[in-house]
């Protein structure tokens, strides 16, 4: 798009900031190069298609500072907002991990955890390829936006076999008003092993500030891994968050996303099976309010025959709240035998909130099974009054109701606490957003 | 002292008059019959008792335990004693039977500002009038009759009757649907929560369910009025003659 390379890009002075301070000759490389691709993705306008829905227009012109790197913040986890589980934390503050707010000495055995700042020649290899890797085709300018404004990057590597005997939670607190952070956490699971990381996306304080994290996922040959996220940011924050996710045979990928906070946010997961017996799951629930927008775009890329992919999204929409979904599966002519379902459901809670529901199927194989569907509807009549005639007030009906439709979302989560951690969340929500009509 | 008062009772759907001056008096424990035929406004005057919105009231009066009944929302009246068993019954998904019954309860009980159930006796006591119903366990987790067969779901109607223990009881075509042992269940059910508080309107097309549950007095209510009142020799000169006297006096 050569319009990319004439008009004027937002966040040149982010970029220019961390570029000041990557000393580092290795890492001013990683910022020069990423800085390269965000320009010939260009930014996200009204005919991007994957960006149609999701004007960003807003974010461009909100003026940012670079968070600080390193500097003690004073911040703490707001402990309400994060998800409810007994596991070591592993906390950025503005997207730099604040070891006095971790528990890195608790981490389970088999989990090793590697920061950008400390990393090896090895690691550096590995970090190098990765943050230059997502300069697909399909251009993310996001994601290339933090690889050049990078404030911190982990890589999560889970042993050969290991099954640690926690989950491991990764908690992003955004606490600085109008600064700009862009996280990057690399999760490697090790052959043959079963573990669960959780991502907390939290304000601490602040009320507006730009979130733009990227988390890779490798997945090897017969491992499981659970990774879950809840995006609970504070209500003027900008949230754009990557996952890419790449599952070998055998595997099992559970990812599942709760979105709540944020008055702009984009969720989007990139997925490629590469093998044969694959069961790659996303799933997810999104409840807004307000004038909030919310953004779920997901493609899965089945680039190998005989795997199982499955993706069931639901969302609650009140006042003129707006929610995008957008979910495309891809079947390659080799990818035989896949089977795969899609499907987005979407409730308004009021005649001026908005669904914009796009899947998309693209197959090349001839012997598949595919399906996929979105709906949309309100609550029922009946059913209010059902419940309102066994003595339940209206207001506490409709959260019975919103509640049970979202549980289902939310039942397709795999691990048991994860699950009851979310629905926590998900009630406190509508304790907060449902009462009155709304309408 | 009446428990129920109706009088003069209008009401209209999107304009159109359904009911056109209803008299009826309950007193506490008595068991009424309301008859007619299809179209004469029974349902729609027990979703004008119970208070589902659609509903407009254009002129009379419902008193309730000497309360203005129509001042009320539908779950004020719920839990002042006024209990709807549905002709359908909604499917609730998600929303297990146990929670449900459990809300309704509390909800109940904070209206009258008692302290909430403890949650180990209030399963006991379900448990154990499920049972009289033949309902299972698995029944009670399940959401709310959700894959529940006709006669599974009149009988969770009767066990959240048994369970929130009405004043005054509307039986909505309770029969249809039902085969007949299931009807004789159903039937039992309601005859174990007779007692002398407790009143029950029993609105029903046909006679049979009457040969279960024995009531006080019939009324025959057709064309949006009540047309005739009597004991139950009424239900069984209906079951005789059927409705056709009452259209022609209504022609």
């Amino acid at each position: 798009m050569p319009d990319g390379l004439v008009k004027a890009i937002p966040f040149e002075d982010l970029i220019a900031a961390a570029r000041a301070r990557s000393q580092d000759g290795w890492r001013a490389d990683l910022n020069d190069q990423a800085k390269a691709r965000y320009h010939v993705a260009g930014w996200p306008h009204a005919r991007t298609e994957s960006w149609k829905y999701t004007n960003l227009n807003a974010l461009a012109g909100s003026d940012f500072t670079l968070a600080e790197g390193g500097a003690a913040t004073g911040a703490a986890v707001p402990e309400d907002a994060i998800l409810a589980i007994d596991a070591p934390r592993i906390v950025l503050v503005n997207g730099v991990l604040d070891p006095a707010l971790s528990n890195l000495d608790a981490l389970p055995g088999g989990v090793v955890l590697t920061r950008l700042a400390e990393a090896g020649e090895s690691d550096r290899a590995v970090m190098a390829s990765l943050l230059s890797e997502e300069s697909s085709t399909d251009g993310l300018p996001l994601a290339a936006l933090n690889a050049a404004t990078l404030s911190d990057a982990l890589i999560l590597d889970i042993a050969t076999g290991a099954v640690p005997e926690t989950a491991v939670h990764v908690i992003s607190v955004g606490a600085g008003e109008n600064k700009a952070f862009a996280p990057r956490l690399l999760i490697r699971a090790g052959e043959d092993s079963f573990a669960d990381v959780i991502e907390s996306h939290v304000g601490g304080g602040a009320e507006v500030y730009f979130s733009n994290s990227v988390t890779q996922v490798t997945v090897a040959k017969g491992a499981r891994l659970g990774h879950y996220r809840l995006q609970n940011e504070a209500l003027g924050a900008f949230h754009v968050a990557l996952t890419t996710a790449e599952v070998a045979e055998g595997a099992v990928y559970d990812n599942f996303v709760l979105s709540l906070g944020a008055r702009l946010a984009r969720n989007e997961i990139r997925g490629e099976i590469t093998g044969a017996r694959v069961e790659y799951r996303i799933n997810g629930a999104y409840m807004a309010s307000g004038t909030r927008h919310l953004d779920n775009t997901t493609f899965i890329d089945h680039a190998a025959a005989g795997s199982r992919s499955r993706e069931v999204y639901k969302g609650v929409l009140a006042d003129a709240s707006r929610g995008v979904f957008q979910g495309k599966i891809l079947v390659r002519q080799d990818a035989q035998q896949t089977d795969g379902y899609q499907m987005n459901r979407a409730m308004l809670m009021s005649d001026r909130a908005e669904i914009d529901s796009k899947p998309e199927l693209e197959i090349y194989a001839d012997d598949v099974r595919c399906s996929h569907g979105a709906t949309v509807g309100e609550l029922e009549e009946d059913h209010l009054f059902y419940l309102q005639a066994r003595g339940i007030d209206r207001d506490t009906a409709r959260r019975l109701l919103v509640s049970a439709y979202i549980d289902e979302a939310i039942d397709e989560i795999h691990s048991e606490p994860v699950r009851e951690a979310m629905k926590q969340r998900a009630s406190d929500w509508l304790a907060q957003n449902l009462s009155g009509d709304g309408a | 002292m009446s428990l129920l008062k109706i009088e003069n009772l209008h009401a209209t759907i999107d304009g159109k008059e359904i009911l056109k001056g209803i008299n009826l008096e309950m007193g506490p424990g008595e068991i009424h019959a309301i008859m007619g035929p299809n179209g004469s406004g029974k349902s729609t005057l027990s979703y004008v008792l119970a208070g589902r919105d659609g509903y407009e009231v254009t002129e009379g009066s419902v008193t309730f335990k000497s309360k203005d009944l129509l001042e009320l929302e539908a779950d004020e009246r719920a839990n002042e004693g006024i209990f709807l068993a549905f002709q359908y019954p909604v499917e609730i998904p998600g929303v297990a039977g146990m929670t449900f019954l459990r809300e309704s309860y509390n909800a109940k009980l904070r209206h009258h500002d008692e302290p909430e159930a403890d949650a180990m006796q209030f399963l006991k006591m379900v448990r154990a009038k499920a049972k009289t119903l033949n309902m299972n366990d698995d029944m009670l987790k399940r959401p709310v009759n959700v894959g529940f067969s006709g006669g599974e779901k009149k009988r969770n109607e009767i066990l959240q009757m048994a369970v929130l223990e009405p004043s005054l009881a509307i039986l909505d075509e309770t029969d249809s649907g039902l085969d007949i042992d299931a009807l004789k269940l159903v039937s039992e059910g309601v005859n174990a929560l007779r007692n002398e508080g407790r009143s029950m309107l029993i609105i029903t097309h046909y006679q049979r369910l009457l040969n279960h549950i024995q009531p006080d007095f019939v009324h025959v209510l057709a064309h949006g009025k009540i047309q005739r009142s009597g004991g139950k020799e009424l239900a069984l000169e209906l079951e005789a003659n059927g409705y056709a006297d009452f259209a022609e006096e209504a022609a």
